[in-house]
């Protein structure tokens, strides 16, 4: 029992301690808060991250999710930025392919499935419990001030992004 | 006092070698990261003159050349991280602050994407000569977060002192502050020319 905790615990701290994780969602939640139809999208996020969480249990074979992911981040960072709404669907599909190739990059180093399988439930509610707080974050941020600190920590992510992406193309 | 404190700033950088920010920190992760672009005068005065202008300059200059900067830097990085040389980067470095620190010295006004533009050019080689020196072995995405996250605190600083501008006081210490950032660049550029 301690070990399954213990392995819900790794996977529900994951997207926070994973740089690329807590990027790339922090990235999605203050577009998110941006947007005005934002259960459409954290339900998008949610069923790309449950299809890849599916495809991981499944023991699918590696994949370039963390490149996806942060290339992913570039865009949604560059698009915070600008403050621009592109179209709804356009946002919907981001959010996908954030959850997706996130659950993707999140094999669990697990001795037994069922910690495997609790370590991917956890990786599912920190993510989402990360993406809630975000966007709950960017959707107070009103003022002027607040908005365009969003703006500037979207520039951060896609700056941030852009050059991790760089590295792992160089290495 | 003032003038002592002036006096203070010129020597500064003499103090130090030039240039110091882009010989690699040799520490990976978001500490490392962070403390690379605080490890450089020519760095810091060129980013807190991207701020100081950009209050200077009021809205909409004031947010958006710290967005524009971080961008463009990472333009600059990537050039950098792939190994694509690029000319004179301590130099474009050191004419940065020159530059940025005369057009906050004489409260130039172009036209936004003027600024942006120009502000853009310096990025470049910024953001070259920190992603060239990107440890190896470290955690690309916790380094790069870290000095993103210092140049863009950078930015704030810079943007913070330059709120004094809407004081007639405020606004001369300012414009002395570009002149000291200019200095502090002139000094640069001997070292490394």
């Amino acid at each position: 029992m301690n070990t399954l905790l213990s392995a819900f615990a790794e996977g529900l701290l994951s997207p926070i301690l994973v740089p690329a994780h807590a990027l790339t969602l922090c990235g999605l939640g203050l577009f998110i808060g941006q947007q005005t139809n934002r259960a459409l999208a954290v339900s998008s996020f949610a069923a790309g991250l449950a299809g890849g969480l599916t495809a991981i249990a499944l023991a699918v074979g590696p994949t370039p999710s963390r490149i996806v992911l942060l290339a992913d981040a570039a865009l949604i960072g560059g698009l915070v930025a600008s403050a621009w709404a592109p179209p709804k669907p356009v946002g919907w599909l981001l959010a996908v392919i954030a959850g997706t190739a996130l659950a993707l990059d999140s094999p669990p180093q697990a001795a037994t499935i069922a910690q495997g399988n609790a370590t991917l439930l956890g990786t599912a509610l920190g993510a989402c419990a990360l993406l809630l707080v975000v966007s709950a974050g960017a959707t107070l941020a009103t003022r002027r001030w607040q908005q365009l600190a969003v703006r500037i920590v979207g520039s951060w992510i896609a700056a941030s992004a852009i050059l991790v992406l760089a590295v792992m193309l160089a290495r | 006092m003032l003038r002592s404190l002036f006096y203070g700033v010129l020597l500064l950088p003499v103090t130090v070698t030039p240039a110091l920010a882009h010989e690699g920190s040799g520490t990976g992760g978001f500490l490392g990261g962070f403390a690379h672009p605080l490890l450089g005068l020519d760095h810091i005065v060129a980013m807190v003159a991207v701020g100081l202008w950009g209050a200077f300059l009021g809205p909409p200059a004031i947010w958006i050349l710290p967005i524009v900067f971080p961008l463009v830097m990472a333009g600059g990085g990537v050039l950098g991280i792939l190994g694509l040389g690029l000319p004179g980067v301590e130099i474009g470095i050191a004419v940065s602050a020159i530059a940025l620190g005369l057009m906050v010295a004489f409260a130039a006004r172009p036209p936004i994407l003027v600024a942006a533009l120009l502000v853009g050019a310096f990025a470049v080689f910024h953001g070259h000569a920190h992603g060239a020196e990107l440890p190896p072995g470290s955690d690309a995405v916790a380094y790069s977060a870290g000095f993103v996250m210092a140049t863009g605190l950078l930015h704030l600083t810079g943007i913070s002192f330059g709120l004094l501008a809407r004081w007639p006081a405020g606004r001369a210490a300012v414009r002395l502050a570009g002149i000291i950032i200019a200095l502090v660049g002139v000094v640069f550029l001997s070292r490394v020319v």
